[in-house]
């Protein structure tokens, strides 16, 4: 193999690949810590799995001679990070491969490509929908704040994907708080014919958010029975899915109030965030919501540093209450919605609270409270 | 040969010729799941590459090796195990929260089998009061559908029915590794699949997801009686299930023959199962079961305090856990072991809570309905035979729930010293632990007023 390469388009292929590879945990197979390169046409492969999810990225450059060499990830990684230069050679000799720039030149050991895990392929014609990234994507960082590792039913920390014929539901949940956002079916597009519901693997969405850039215009989305595949032109993801069944989660969704109200959102997020100050390891603040006021009241103490109490206007409706949370996790909800306004629900102090935008039906986060004496 | 043993036997030829690091990636977790008699093998594989790198690197030694055992394998087929469920190994960053963080409550529950994986039999703290039920319970997990069929259970609120049924419907699953069915359902959620099929004219659905399974357990039946379409479906599941050998497991807050509005033939079918009754625990048992939450919980607190919860709580188990609740929030926020006064000011704000609106004239008139007595009779100065134990008990609510003076109650139940009621209470506090009988005529008394 002989191919030239310009330094910023090897960087975005290492960077694409590089959660996989380095931090890879499976020793047992050596090999797992090199990635491959190779020249596919007139492009260039760099594919890097951990035998649970694989990544490929296509990157441009000059093909002087085909072929291929799989080489530790860490050190060609940090070589191709302090190069001064624009250009790159790079040869494979002998199971060795040659970096050679005007000024510097490497020779690094590496192992011959037939050794590398071969990456599954799924098979085209199963279960296909295509969506844009952007929308994906926002979806995906929605949902970040509930998918979280839990302790309950470690097996199944993932984001359902629940797929009917006229909707998307993404749901994702850490037993503290659930989020679903809905996606309708004028907002994709897909050849099923029926409905069906996978879990994708946390650690593979979050590569989804990573890796896939919001220029790259639509991504097309293959499932079959034990994987998914994610592709767009220069980068393809695949991974298997958990199986398993997603908690039956609509029992907690709370269909009417007690307690409602709406506030705006940046001066909710201001007053959590001071208040949040005033708190300790537990993150508690308390909201104080009174009968017929006009505003809700923010405190929080901590024996060691005082105590403080922030008014913020709002519309009140139904019982006034008195609720204690973690503050993050009100917060992490509250910062997800894209409206002015921030819509909360609540029944009692021990009930989950429902945080939405007031006009927007498509996404909620449900937040269970902290028990209170 | 066995599958297994063969596969086997065929691990132990591939180790030697594969390096050990490939091994262990590639062929571990391995399984042969079938052989045609046309000589077609189908090898399972742990995941997607393991598939892809044994099916194109080791067809050739794996085909050797398992024709070198059994000659009748022609062809070998590779596919990818679906039972693996563990997640990624390397996890996410998991964070600490506090034990009062609450979780959403549902996501617990098993989707398929309905059923909380907290209830134990473990965690089930057996006593005089309840010994028959456990015992029941672990008969049919040891014969499902064979011993008792069906088992009836029932008890006052609060008394661990639930907990019972659904710990024995979580051994079954767990000792017979998910091979028996089991489905638990509150009878309300029953009702409200039924109502749900006959208004979108599904019953069918219901029938399919009902009659294939193998435990069905029912809580709360009462709820059922009187919804003629959902008695008459349940009729009709029970029967299928029953002739089939199929375990059934019924709670409810009352014996068969109590529920009043259950028609004839089903309750003769819950009786021609075991019954078995739970009954309000005795001072021992409450005091087992203090110790067991505390376990739970890991917390520790002095032997002192789990007495005074033990002697104040008698009511039902539930507001027992609520109030250690309160005694360890109060323990992590202070950080320091709770008083004794402390604790008894926490149970006093719990009962108080409850006993707000209670007066003493509810009380008596309650004791006087209970043993079918005049309210005259009772606070009469007449010393007759039978008003004796009924004045007392009036006397020791009159102090343990409102906490009404002596010279108060002395007045009260026929215009006594202040002494004799200061003896009543003392005598039926002191009885109450000994006597079960008394204690559940007081613990009857005290939810009649409370439901008033």
């Amino acid at each position: 193999m002989k191919i030239i390469i310009l330094k910023n388009n090897l960087k975005v292929g290492l960077e694409a690949i590089s959660r996989v590879v380095g931090e890879n945990t499976n020793t047992t197979l050596p090999i797992l810590k090199n990635f491959l390169i190779e020249t596919i046409d007139n492009k260039i492969k760099l594919s890097a799995t951990n035998l649970e999810l694989a990544i490929t990225s296509f990157i441009p450059g000059k093909v002087v001679e085909k072929g291929g060499l799989t080489i530790p990830f860490n050190i060609f990684n940090s070589i191709i990070n302090n190069l001064q230069t624009e250009r790159i050679n790079l040869e494979v000799k002998d199971n060795n491969l040659i970096i050679k720039t005007d000024n510097y030149q490497a020779k690094i050991q590496g192992t011959k490509k037939e050794e590398f895990p071969i990456i599954p392929q799924i098979n085209k014609n199963k279960l296909f929908f295509k969506i844009p990234i952007s929308l994906f994507k926002k979806s995906l960082l929605s949902l970040a704040p509930a998918a979280q590792i839990s302790e309950i039913r470690p097996e199944l920390n993932g984001i359902l994907f629940n797929f009917q014929l006229n909707f998307l539901k993404l749901v994702a949940t850490d037993s503290f708080r659930l989020a679903e956002k809905n996606i309708t079916n004028n907002q994709f597009e897909s050849d099923l014919k029926q409905g069906f519901k996978v879990i994708i693997p946390l650690k593979t969405t979050q590569e989804i958010i990573r890796i896939f850039k919001e220029d790259e215009n639509k991504l097309d989305v293959y499932f079959d029975q034990n994987q998914v595949f994610l592709k767009t032109e220069n980068l393809e993801i695949i991974s298997r899915l958990i199986n398993g069944e997603f908690p039956d989660y609509q029992a907690i969704i709370p269909q009417s109030f007690e307690t409602e109200i709406i506030l705006k959102k940046e001066e909710v997020i201001n007053a959590l965030k001071l208040t949040g100050s005033f708190t300790d390891k537990l993150n508690e603040i308390k909201i104080i919501i009174k009968e017929k006021a006009k505003n809700i009241e923010i405190q929080s103490s901590n024996q060691t540093i005082g105590e403080n109490q922030y008014l913020i206007p709002a519309k009140i409706k139904g019982q006034p209450l008195e609720i204690v949370f973690n503050w993050r996790f009100l917060l992490e909800g509250i910062k997800t919605l894209d409206s002015e306004d921030v819509f909360i629900g609540l029944n009692g102090d021990n009930k989950p609270a429902l945080i939405k935008s007031p006009a927007d039906i498509s996404y909620f986060y449900i937040l269970m409270p902290i028990k209170s004496a | 040969m066995e599958l297994n043993q063969l596969w086997q036997s065929a691990l132990a030829e591939l180790e030697i010729q594969i390096s050990r690091p490939n091994f262990l990636t590639w062929l571990k977790n391995s399984q042969l799941i079938k052989k045609d008699e046309d000589g077609r093998a189908v090898i399972g594989l742990a995941n997607s590459f393991a598939k892809e790198w044994v099916e194109n690197k080791y067809h050739k030694i794996v085909f050797e090796v398992l024709r070198s055992l059994d000659e009748t394998i022609k062809k070998i087929e590779y596919t990818v195990l679906v039972e693996q469920k563990e997640a990624f190994k390397e996890s996410l960053n998991k964070k600490a929260e506090s034990f009062r963080q609450s979780s959403l409550p549902e996501l617990k529950i098993d989707p398929e089998s309905g059923l909380h994986p907290k209830h134990s039999l473990d965690s089930f703290v057996v006593g005089s009061s309840n010994e028959l039920a456990y015992a029941a319970a672990l008969a049919v997990v040891k014969n499902v559908g064979k011993k008792y069929n069906p088992l009836f259970v029932y008890g006052g609120t609060g008394l661990g029915k639930t907990h019972l049924i659904q710990a024995a419907g979580n051994e079954i699953k767990n000792r017979y590794k998910n091979k028996i069915k089991v489905k638990y359902v509150p009878s309300e959620k029953f009702v409200n699949d039924v109502v749900w099929a006959i208004r979108n004219k599904r019953m069918e659905d219901i029938k399919n997801k009902y009659r294939n399974i193998d435990v069905l357990i029912i809580d709360d039946i009462q709820f059922i009686g009187g919804k003629e379409r959902s008695e008459e479906e349940f009729f009709h599941t029970f029967n299928v299930l029953h002739e089939n050998n199929k375990q059934i497991i019924i709670s409810s807050d009352r014996p068969p023959a109590a529920i009043p509005t259950l028609e004839e033939r089903l309750r003769s079918r819950f009786e021609g199962g075991m019954i078995a009754d739970i009954t309000y625990p005795d001072y021992e048992m409450r005091f087992a079961i203090i110790k067991t939450k505390l376990q739970e919980k890991n917390v520790a607190l002095s032997d002192e305090i789990c007495e005074l919860i033990a002697n104040k709580v008698q009511r039902n188990i539930r507001e027992l856990e609520g109030i250690l609740n309160k005694i360890i929030f109060y323990q992590e926020v202070k950080n320091i072991e709770p008083t004794l006064k402390v604790i008894e000011e926490i149970i006093n704000n719990i009962v108080q809570q409850s006993s707000k609106n209670i007066t003493s004239n509810q009380i008596v008139k309650a004791v006087a309905d209970f043993y079918e007595i005049t309210v005259n009779d009772l606070i009469d100065r007449s010393r007759k035979k039978g008003v004796v134990e009924p004045r007392q008990i009036t006397a020791f609510l009159l102090r343990d729930l409102i906490n009404m003076s002596y010279p108060d109650i002395g007045e009260k139940i026929g215009k006594r010293d202040h002494t004799t009621a200061i003896y009543a209470y003392e005598k039926i506090s002191q009885e109450i632990n000994k006597n079960q009988k008394l204690n559940q005529k007081i613990i009857l008394i005290k939810e009649s007023i409370y439901k008033n």
